[in-house]
């Protein structure tokens, strides 16, 4: 049975038909990226999995039970994590307390830390700053930590490269492989060879459907698919 | 319907045909608005629908619109009392509610100057302040009158006539007791007491402000208007300057509440802070635009009718229901009951005065259920203003 | 013009003093007043037009304990410790009242313009009013004045005057202020030491990716106007034993209007702005009432004073003192 499966849903913003019959599946332990040019669904279709934008058709089913127009909180709750386009950090909490809100209540708060901070040692001398006041790749590891401790089997990774310096997205990319190691990752990423490198499957999107998918192995950028959808 | 309201309710109040016992015109008398309520209904109205023309099309909630109500009303009573340097008592009516307009035109230009860089619940409280700040001023201000906190009343001057200045005949004097009334008009045999003369001078002022703010809105700049309300953004990237247009629609709005204030004013002959500054004579506005349907204009003059129709029903005076069913009621159903609790103990706590209660309630049910109001509701359904759709309607039926 | 003549009286040497201590109590009742429209507005966005209604009920329900439990031969500490039980069920009943109308009226119309929310808390206060106004009929009261007996059910120690620092005050400004300060220090611990205020805090600044870590943004929703109504009457109880407020209806709109001017000054949604607003304007209330009642003929100075302040802080600095940048967003 796979993790997630996503079959023909349609979503909208408004009145503009944003998904229109998108259709994928995650298996336990893979990696697998979503790419695609600006605009045709990719954070859509995370949001949609999460529903927070829910899709009006089709249906989104996590570890085979359905959760289309379920509270968000509650998929959340199912073991499903978010890492947002552009981090989305409680910039007035500290560091610390946003690792605090991403622990289920229940969990150990202090075994939180641990996991977040040594998977992130460099987070553990800002635990008392706000996370407002942290650098872009600092919080971009906020981000992905909150993901870590909220003991979940899935995490919807979006954009995480965005907007940071080369160098950082090295780091980035190192730690997103150590994530990928230990749960699922359905990964939205604009920067293909790291999006490649890391994934094992890729779904190409164009107009809010999927126009190709396979294994990322010996894909390059040079393949004429490939080129027709992302090159603008 | 409403030009003729004064015949109906005279010929149906004074029905002495009984049904099961019960008077059918005691019935209406207690059912229907009387005619000097429906004067309050006229100005209160055009206040309603002046907050509608700005609040209902941009969408932008004016919550010290009180304040505009509240120039025109004591600018009348001041030049009244002789208090406007400049402006004799004696000066024309007509010509002192344009002023007041005016005034009150200007008044809304400085508000909305500073107001619209702000939006949304930011801009309903910014209105409010200037509002309470000009509400505090005029309860406090001792030359208004004597007492401000109490208002002030016009005395010595003649009644405050709509009509012609200069030509007696045409000239309508407002009021309860300083107002004009006329017996065999033109020999036809009617006879016009004090209530129904102010009805239709009030009205015939009410009237040409409505057509005035309906064309507004049917021209291209009511259009812009409708377009701020429902998305600014575009509004402005299609090259409109929305605050120029927000600016003109507040300085309008506040002409038009003034000139309401203005006739209530003239027909009242005194104010007092809280029936003209105050936050609940805004409400007065809001719920009359809510109930009758925000953004439709006359919706709020007959969502004002729907407020006067309950308070009607339920004053605590002799043509109240509370009296009626205690006349009516024979005493063993009156004393009916558990307990302590009887049939009149229920009629004194439920019934007697409680207007604004279930005013309160329907107001709620209102939003929450019939957000478009009772005219956006029937527009809605019959697919456009009703002045073009019922004809279409009624044609229908004929063939 | 009349009005504004200046009636001549020589500076009193121990003004600040007295100013001090008027500024002091103000702050507290009107911090108390604001914290919860304050703590609403932050999480949810919404500008809870009732807030003064539940402070009015507040203090008539807890007017109402305490006239049921004091008697003449109840002692005087006693009367401060059924104050704390007054606060506890007027705390827990409009709580639960706030949470119920959030269920049941509010919940709908989230998703509707902002415009609708300010309509519904609106035609809410002339519900709550007139309902009150009925009840306190029956019970035989006058509603348009403050409730004497209630106000004589407060300890004599407390409604004493004591001379301090060359002037007098009041033994209950003085408990004001310090009731204040415990309520404030609450709510501080609430939001920085308890799971729910982080979830509080959280959902204030991004409730979408509060909701997607697994909270119940939504039941927060319901906690939080519950507790900011449980606030609202809160300051309805303090209100109570106060003769310069006492319960009546129209405190209900008088409240309102503090706690508005309050919570806009400090920034919307900033519970430190709502704390350092209050202090202001019980400063700017304490001087200005200081002046009238010295040298400046209007009684209304305080309050067209405060409103001009409300006034120009939305048109310089709309955000509030502590507020985000966020300009008019709702």
């Amino acid at each position: 049975m796979s993790l997630l499966e996503v079959e023909d849903i349609h979503s909208y913003y408004g009145e503009s038909h944003i998904l229109q019959g998108i259709s994928l599946e995650v298996e336990p332990g893979e990696c697998v990226a979503l790419i695609g040019r600006n605009g045709v669904g990719k954070t859509t279709t995370l949001r949609s999995i999460l529903q927070l934008t829910p899709p009006r058709e089709g249906t989104v089913r996590y570890r085979g039970e359905d959760v289309t127009g379920r509270p968000t909180h509650e998929v959340a709750r199912m073991g499903v994590g978010w890492v947002p386009e552009e981090r989305r950090m409680f910039s007035h909490l500290t560091v610390d307390e946003n690792i605090r809100i991403a622990t289920p209540p229940g969990n150990s708060v202090e075994a939180a830390f641990e996991r977040a901070y040594s998977a992130f040692p460099e987070l553990e001398s800002h635990r008392g700053r706000e996370a407002g006041d942290l650098s872009g790749g600092q919080q971009q590891m906020v981000a992905i930590a909150r993901g870590l401790v909220g003991d979940n089997d899935l995490l919807l990774v979006d954009e995480p490269s965005e907007g940071l310096a080369p160098q950082i997205v090295a780091a980035v990319a190192e730690a997103l492989k150590t994530v990928a190691e230990e749960s699922t990752v359905l990964l939205v990423e604009q920067n293909f060879p790291l999006a490649m490198d890391v994934a094992d499957r890729f779904y190409l999107l164009d107009h809010g459907t999927v126009v190709e998918s396979g294994s990322t192995e010996n894909v390059t950028r040079d393949d004429e698919m490939i080129r027709r959808y992302l090159s603008a | 319907m409403l030009v003729l309201y004064p015949f109906i309710y005279g010929f149906l109040t004074s029905i002495s045909l009984s049904l099961l016992g019960v008077s059918l015109g005691e019935l209406f008398t207690v059912f229907l608005p009387r005619v000097r309520t429906m004067v309050v209904v006229l100005y209160v109205g055009l206040f309603a629908m002046s907050f509608d023309f700005v609040s209902g099309y941009t969408g932008y909630l004016s919550f010290g619109h009180a304040m505009f109500y509240g120039i025109g009303a004591y600018f009348v009573v001041l030049v009244g009392t002789g208090k406007i340097p400049g402006l004799p008592a004696e000066t024309p009516f007509m010509l002192i509610i344009v002023l007041a307009g005016v005034l009150a035109f200007l008044a809304a230009l400085a508000v909305g100057a500073v107001s619209f860089r702000l939006t949304g619940v930011y801009f309903a409280m910014v209105t409010l302040g200037f509002a309470e700040v000009a509400h505090v001023f005029i309860r406090n201000w001792s030359y208004v009158g004597s007492n401000p906190r109490d208002g002030v009343g016009v005395v010595g001057r003649d009644g405050f006539a709509v009509g012609i200045p200069g030509i007696d005949a045409l000239q309508f004097r407002l009021g309860r007791l300083a107002g004009d009334s006329f017996e065999n008009v033109l020999g036809t045999g009617i006879d016009l007491g004090a209530a129904e003369v102010s009805f239709y001078a009030v009205g015939a002022v009410v009237l040409v402000c409505y057509f005035a703010m309906q064309r507004i809105i049917h021209s291209p700049f009511g259009r812009v208007m409708v377009a701020i309300r429902e998305n600014e953004e575009r509004a402005e990237a299609v090259g409109y300057n929305t605050f120029w247009y927000k600016l003109g629609a507040f300085g309008i709005s506040g002409f038009f509440a003034a000139i309401g204030g203005a006739l209530f004013a003239g027909y009242r002959r005194s104010v007092a802070p809280e029936n003209t500054f105050d936050l609940f004579v805004t409400a007065d506005a809001l719920l009359a635009a809510i109930i009758g349907g925000f953004g439709t204009l006359a919706g709020a003059l007959y969502g004002h009718l729907f407020h006067e129709f309950l308070q009607g029903i339920f004053t605590t005076e002799s043509s109240g229901l509370a009296r009626f069913l205690r006349d009516t009621l024979s005493e063993g159903i009156l004393s009916a009951g558990v307990g302590e609790f009887t049939v009149l103990e229920f009629i004194n706590v439920f019934i007697d005065g409680r207007a604004e209660l279930y005013l309160g309630v329907i107001f709620v049910a209102f939003v929450l259920f019939v957000p478009r109001g009772i005219l956006g509701s029937l527009r809605d359904r019959l697919g456009g203003p009703l002045a073009e759709t019922i004809p279409e309607r009624l044609r229908r039926y004929r063939r | 013009m009349t009005g504004f003549e200046l009636t001549a009286t020589a500076l009193p040497l121990f003004a600040p003093v007295e100013i001090t201590l008027d500024a002091l109590s103000k702050a507290a009742l009107y911090i108390v007043i604001a914290s919860g429209l304050s703590l609403i507005f932050g999480l949810m966005g919404v500008l809870n037009f009732a807030h003064g209604s539940l402070t009015m009920l507040g203090a008539y329900l807890g007017g109402a304990v305490m006239v049921a439990l004091v008697s003449s031969a109840t002692g005087q500490g006693m009367r401060l410790l059924l104050f704390f039980v007054a606060v506890a069920v007027v705390f827990a009943a409009l709580t639960a009242f706030g949470a119920g109308v959030e269920r049941v009226l509010i919940r709908p119309i989230y998703d509707r313009e902002p415009l609708f929310q300010i309509l519904l808390t609106f035609g809410l206060v002339l519900v709550l009013d007139e309902a009150a106004t009925i009840v306190v009929q029956l019970a035989g009261l006058q509603p348009q004045t403050e409730w004497q007996d209630a106000i004589g059910t407060a300890p004599e120690f407390l409604a004493a005057r004591y001379d301090i620092i060359g002037t007098s005050t009041r033994g209950l400004y003085l408990f004001e202020a310090l009731v204040g300060l415990l309520v404030v220090t609450a709510i501080f611990l609430f939001l920085t030491r308890t799971r729910y205020g982080l979830y509080i805090r959280a959902g204030s600044e991004d409730p979408e990716m509060t909701q997607a870590l697994g909270i119940d943004i939504r039941q927060a929703f319901t906690v939080v106007f519950g507790v900011g109504s449980g606030l609202a009457g809160l300051a309805g109880v303090m209100l109570m034993w106060d003769p310069r407020f006492g319960a009546s209806v129209p405190l209900g709109v008088e409240t309102l209007l503090v706690g508005f001017i309050v919570v806009i000054i400090g920034g919307l949604g900033s519970f430190k702005g709502t704390v350092v607003a209050g202090v202001l304007v019980g400063f700017v209330d304490a001087v200005m009432s200081w002046l009238f009642i010295n040298y400046i003929d209007f009684p209304g100075l305080p309050e067209l004073v405060m409103f001009l302040v409300l006034v120009t802080v939305l048109v310089a600095r709309p955000q509030g003192l502590f507020g985000v940048e966020e300009v008019g967003g709702h």
